[in-house]
């Protein structure tokens, strides 16, 4: 009886503190070499930008997209609606309910796919479900997506469609790359008029 | 971090050997708390002793504590424990097959052994019996295959089943062991036996 009280106080607190640590702090599902060299070789982190351009302009309110690039990159141009963690601060506490979740679908984007790669095979080791990556990165997104070439005339039709679907989607989401830096010129002039009728109105309140 | 042979942190060989060690010392363990005598063993099922419920309770309990706490200290992947896959149908039959043989031998495979170890003539039997068993089944497996296979349900865990988080469903069963303990305390009072 002596022998069982003492085993009951010893034992009892450990399953008491067992039950009030986080589930996920204890069962860490890690992944296997072998299982993340099977996963990343068949590319299943992949999605292709075609993809998330037309979850763009569905507005597909499930999509996430992640800016692993640093912060000044990040500032000097960013995908629509996307969020910045920045690879080298990937682990950060402040990230891991944006990365550890089960409501979005998220994806990583670099300039090419190397560093958003590197950001899914980390989360993915933690064994974090629902990350992607953009196929090719920014630098296909910019030269393809929104300044699509038009193919040769004798491409097949899906080609053609294809093309279609990128100048229309290039269009919604402000679009045409290189050209959209020319035609912000007159647009900026186009502002510069109201804001000195804004300018106007405010003296005109203060009468 | 672990666990040490499938995370190929030491070889085969090494996993082998250290088993080898871990065996005797089990089988010392098992022989210094009486668990090579029949009568002792078969006492938890009249109700005079309950060796065995504690012994592999508190073992259970303890392998529990310590694969919880080296998970949450990042010590060991609980993923990569080999865990057995749970066919239904043999579990039952196998389990009433395996205690009327333990009620009626007065050994479990492990304490058979264990009692052979020391020369106990009726351990070597049951082992005798052991191996007619394993052969006969060998031999016979066509016959049984769709039944052994039966109701197949993967690696559950309970409690996944139940929804709850595993710390919890660990101090539950911490006081399902201490709740067993004090029955079989009182059991063992109840239905005292002078000599066995």
């Amino acid at each position: 009886m002596k022998q069982l009280k003492l085993l009951a106080f010893i034992i009892i607190p450990l399953g008491i503190i067992l039950a009030a640590v986080p589930a996920d702090r204890i069962s860490q599902t890690r992944l296997t070499p072998e299982e993340l060299l099977q996963e990343a070789g068949a590319g299943v982190q992949f999605i292709t930008p075609d993809a998330i351009a037309d979850m763009l302009v569905q507005k597909d309110p499930s999509l996430r997209l992640i800016d692993v690039r640093t912060p000044e990159e990040f500032d000097a141009y960013s995908m629509p609606g996307a969020v910045n963690v920045p690879l080298s601060n990937l682990l950060a506490e402040e990230y891991k309910d944006i990365l550890n979740q089960d409501a979005y679908v998220n994806v990583f984007y670099s300039n090419g796919s190397v560093y958003a790669n590197q950001a899914w095979m980390i989360t993915r080791q933690l064994g974090y479900e629902n990350n992607f990556v953009l196929e090719g990165g920014l630098n296909y997104w910019f030269g393809n997506i929104l300044s699509p070439q038009e193919p040769a005339q004798t491409s097949p039709d899906e080609e053609f469609a294809r093309y279609d679907f990128r100048l229309s989607a290039a269009a919604a989401l402000g679009g045409g790359g290189v050209v959209s830096t020319e035609t912000s010129a007159p647009a900026v002039k186009a502002a510069k008029p109201a804001v000195t009728a804004k300018a106007k109105k405010k003296p005109a309140g203060g009468c | 971090m672990g666990p040490l042979a499938p995370n190929e942190l030491i070889s085969e060989n090494t996993n082998f050997l250290l088993a080898f060690f871990i065996g005797i010392a089990f089988g010392w363990v098992l022989e210094s708390s009486g668990f090579s005598s029949s009568r002792k063993l078969a006492g938890i099922f009249y109700g005079y002793d309950a060796v065995v419920l504690k012994v592999f309770f508190t073992a259970a309990i303890t392998a529990m504590l310590g694969l919880l706490f080296m998970s949450l200290f990042g010590w060991v992947d609980l993923s990569l424990i080999y865990v057995n896959p749970t066919y239904l149908t043999s579990a039952i039959i196998g389990g009433v097959v395996m205690g009327a043989g333990f009620i009626m031998g007065g050994f479990c495979p492990g304490t058979s052994f264990c009692g052979a170890a020391i020369g106990k003539i009726d351990a070597m039997v049951f082992i005798a019996g052991l191996f007619i068993g394993v052969y006969g089944f060998a031999f016979t497996y066509g016959w049984w295959e769709k039944l052994y296979l039966a109701n197949y349900l993967g690696e559950p865990k309970v409690s996944e089943k139940l929804g709850m988080s595993d710390g919890l469903f660990g101090l539950f069963m911490i006081l399902a062991a201490i709740g067993m303990f004090l029955v079989a305390e009182w059991a063992e009072k109840k239905f005292p036996r002078e000599e066995y």
